[in-house]
């Protein structure tokens, strides 16, 4: 603290100022990073975002992508990325407690300073959305210059493309932050998944898909439009804080022993490891279908795109391939869900070694990952009228590139795939690492439709080889981590 | 030999050295107190002796396993109370010991008398179906002390014993730590509670700076006429904590 103390404080005599109390969050949001990460290897993450988003622009127009398109796709991924920037609201459940608490002195000293816990979480998302609207939207929105080309025009360009991403970045966060607090006034998970459940049928059904992408896409529509979607997305936020029940606590948990059986029921070496895995999985807040859920969200953001790209340009792509190799990305999803409630060290406390640990955690991602992916994978195919060699090759490459995918995101993030999240180098890695997997056969789906016998022969090997580098990186991951964890 | 040998042992994180030629040995039958100030290399000596981390130099032996070389064999062999609490789970307290019965490969039979016993000796009976993640801290202490007895261990590795415990269990943890020790076991407790340790254990080692800087016997033989385990700790860790702690007088200019 400084001498200003006093001029830090409310007339209201509430301790902090809102300014003085979003200041000391940014601070430990930086310093949380850059601890974790240092300092210049986080620096650079917006850098390459931008890289990615200008560069992935150029490629789409050069391959003959529609410009409304790819503005539209960027949209959708600020959406996204609203709507997982959110789940910060989960302040007192489990997920926020056991992701955030320990990284977060501030969030919890509601606890023991005279802070509203009410309002510490509205300042802590409101910071979140200036952090990550400059820190990842603003980079994203330099892909307008590659849209519009560059002219004396191009910084109100970005800067308006920058507002219309943002604006959609605010109303996913708003959307995730309402659901989480009619959560807390005791509404259950399911009741709200199917009421968002039935609203997408609803849009769907009714044809106001095109009324909904208008909307998202601000910078597209008029004036009225976008302060509309400003104006509900900031009563969106005000009354979910103010529906927001800071006392909410769940009840206390039983349940009856799984644990002997299922560990005795599978035949590995390290079932009790996968177990654990996997009753914890199921357990905790939204239970086997998050993982589901995120492979849903990926394969409903890709159709919409499908749907897009067709409707623009007449062209689609052989949906097996074009879905079997996108679909594998929810091993990161997947793999994230498995490790979210633990923590490497703390079975260091045991007679097992890191390598053990990752072995079944591999063991845990295939029981996981198989079905969730398959699913939409299969809706995927009969919606889109796949041939069978289409889909089998996709089966193909879904199988290997979800195993690849994954293998990846081990080596590189071992049991903190979040965190990599913002980590520039290991980040440019894993981009890089799917890109050289994902480009190539998304351009093949797409100009090869249906595709050839020597096509589908081609792909399925690279599926396979893909699949067993897969293998090779997660099982290298063990001895990789423990040597690292030793050593630290 | 020794149950726990250690020799000049030696750990550093980047620029900061945890430990610095730490030398000590724990005999079985000894209730052994690990003292020291926050930051002295406690919690690394310990994560050391179970090879949770690997020395930079130095040997150590625990039940004749070498910890660097051989992590698992002494983990097998050890019983360990970790510092950071558990981490968060979704089993059950009985599901949990389960799973560490079968990490130890332990019988389902044998498993289920020693949570019966422990359940009962530190009253978490009519938790056993609850959620790990739902338990208070003191349960969940509860349940991870359990754990690192439940495979009867020669030796044991506690960090802070009594956090988060209820007097009446605090009680009930120090009468089973001495008498656990007493049955030709080695149980190494390292603590801040000076008092706690001056009740129970039967050698304490004060450390500072990632250095063994004394050891005084607690025996009821030891001699009368030195000053209290205090007095001692005071003593020879005043000079660092002096160093580092900012006075009430820094804090107020």
């Amino acid at each position: 603290m400084t001498g200003s103390v006093t001029s830090d404080r409310t007339d209201a005599g509430g301790g902090l100022s809102t300014r003085r109390l979003l200041a000391v969050l940014f601070r430990e949001e930086w310093r949380m990073h850059t601890q974790l990460f240092g300092g210049w290897r986080f620096a650079l993450f917006p850098l390459v975002i931008a890289a990615l988003a200008v560069s992935g622009t150029v490629a789409l127009l050069e391959t003959g992508t529609a410009q409304g398109t790819i503005v539209g796709g960027l949209h959708a991924l600020a959406v996204a990325f609203g709507l997982y920037s959110g789940t910060a609201g989960f302040a007192g459940s489990d997920m926020l407690e056991n992701v955030f608490g320990r990284l977060s002195l501030l969030l919890s000293s509601s606890q023991t300073l005279p802070l509203s816990r009410r309002r510490l979480l509205g300042v802590f998302l409101l910071k979140d959305a200036l952090f990550y609207g400059v820190a990842f939207v603003l980079p994203m929105a330099l892909s307008s210059a590659a849209l519009t080309g560059l002219s004396a025009a191009t910084p109100v360009a970005v800067g308006l493309f920058w507002l219309s991403l943002c604006l959609v970045f605010a109303a996913g966060m708003a959307t995730t932050v309402g659901l989480i607090a009619i959560r807390t006034r005791g509404v259950p998970p399911w009741a709200i998944g199917l009421a968002v459940g039935l609203a997408v049928v609803g849009i769907w059904a009714t044809g106001s898909l095109g009324a909904v992408q208008s909307v998202l896409v601000p910078g597209r529509g008029s004036a009225i439009t976008a302060g509309g979607l400003a104006i509900g997305t900031i009563v969106v936020a005000t009354v979910s804080l103010a529906v927001y029940d800071p006392t909410y606590g769940r009840p206390s948990r039983t349940a009856t022993d799984r644990f002997a059986w299922l560990s005795g029921a599978l035949p590995f070496e390290n079932a009790p490891l996968v177990t654990k895995s996997l009753l914890d999985l199921a357990r905790s807040s939204g239970g086997v279908w998050k993982p589901f859920v995120s492979a849903s969200i990926l394969l409903a953001l890709v159709a919409a795109l499908v749907g897009v790209v067709d409707s623009i340009t007449g062209i689609a792509p052989a949906p097996g391939i074009f879905f079997g190799g996108v679909l594998g990305l929810s091993a990161f999803t997947t793999y994230n869900w498995l490790t979210q409630f633990d923590s490497l060290e703390a079975y260091l406390a045991y007679p097992v070694s890191i390598a053990d640990v990752f072995r079944a955690k591999r063991i845990a991602f295939i029981f996981v990952g198989a079905p969730t992916v398959a699913v939409p994978y299969l809706a995927a195919v009969i919606w889109f009228e796949a041939t069978l060699l289409d889909a089998v090759v996709g089966a193909i490459l879904l199988a290997g590139y979800a195993l690849y995918y994954y293998g990846l995101t081990v080596y590189i993030a071992g049991f903190d795939p979040n965190e990599f999240l913002f980590d520039a180098v290991r980040f440019a890695t894993f981009t890089v690492g799917v890109a050289v997997a994902l480009v190539p056969t998304l351009v093949a789906g797409f100009v090869v439709v249906p595709p050839s016998i020597e096509l589908a022969a081609a792909l399925s090997v690279g599926g396979v080889v893909m699949g067993v580098i897969g293998v090779v990186l997660s099982s290298r991951a063990g001895p990789r981590w423990e040597r690292r964890y030793r050593r630290e | 030999m020794g149950a726990i040998r250690v020799d000049g042992l030696q750990k550093s994180y980047g620029s900061v050295e945890a430990v610095a030629g730490m030398e000590f040995t724990v005999e079985r039958g000894e209730l052994y107190g690990f003292l020291g100030p926050n930051g002295a290399g406690k919690t690394t000596t310990i994560r050391t002796l179970t090879g949770q981390v690997r020395p930079d130099a130095g040997t150590v032996r625990v039940l004749e396993t070498d910890p660097a070389t051989e992590p698992l064999e002494t983990r097998r062999k050890v019983g360990i109370l970790p510092e950071q609490g558990s981490p968060p789970s979704f089993l059950t307290p009985r599901e949990y010991l389960e799973f560490v019965g079968e990490v130890r490969d332990l019988s389902a039979d044998r498993v289920a008398d020693q949570t019966a016993a422990w359940a009962e000796r530190l009253g978490f009976e009519s938790k056993l179906e609850t959620l790990h993640t739902d338990l208070s801290r003191g349960q969940q202490q509860k349940v991870m002390i359990t754990q690192a007895f439940i495979h009867e261990p020669d030796v044991v590795f506690i960090d802070e014993p009594l956090a988060n415990l209820d007097p009446l269990v605090q009680e009930q943890v120090k009468r089973f730590l001495v008498s656990y020790a007493a049955g030709d076991n080695a149980v190494f407790v390292s603590t801040h509670n000076i008092d706690v340790a001056e009740e129970i254990c039967t050698r304490v080692g004060i450390v500072a700076d990632g250095q063994l800087v004394t050891e005084r016997s607690l025996d009821d033989g030891a001699d009368e006429g030195e000053g209290s385990l205090l007095e001692l700790f005071l003593e020879r860790v005043e000079a660092e904590e002096t160093r580092d702690t900012p006075t009430l007088e820094h804090l107020g200019s």
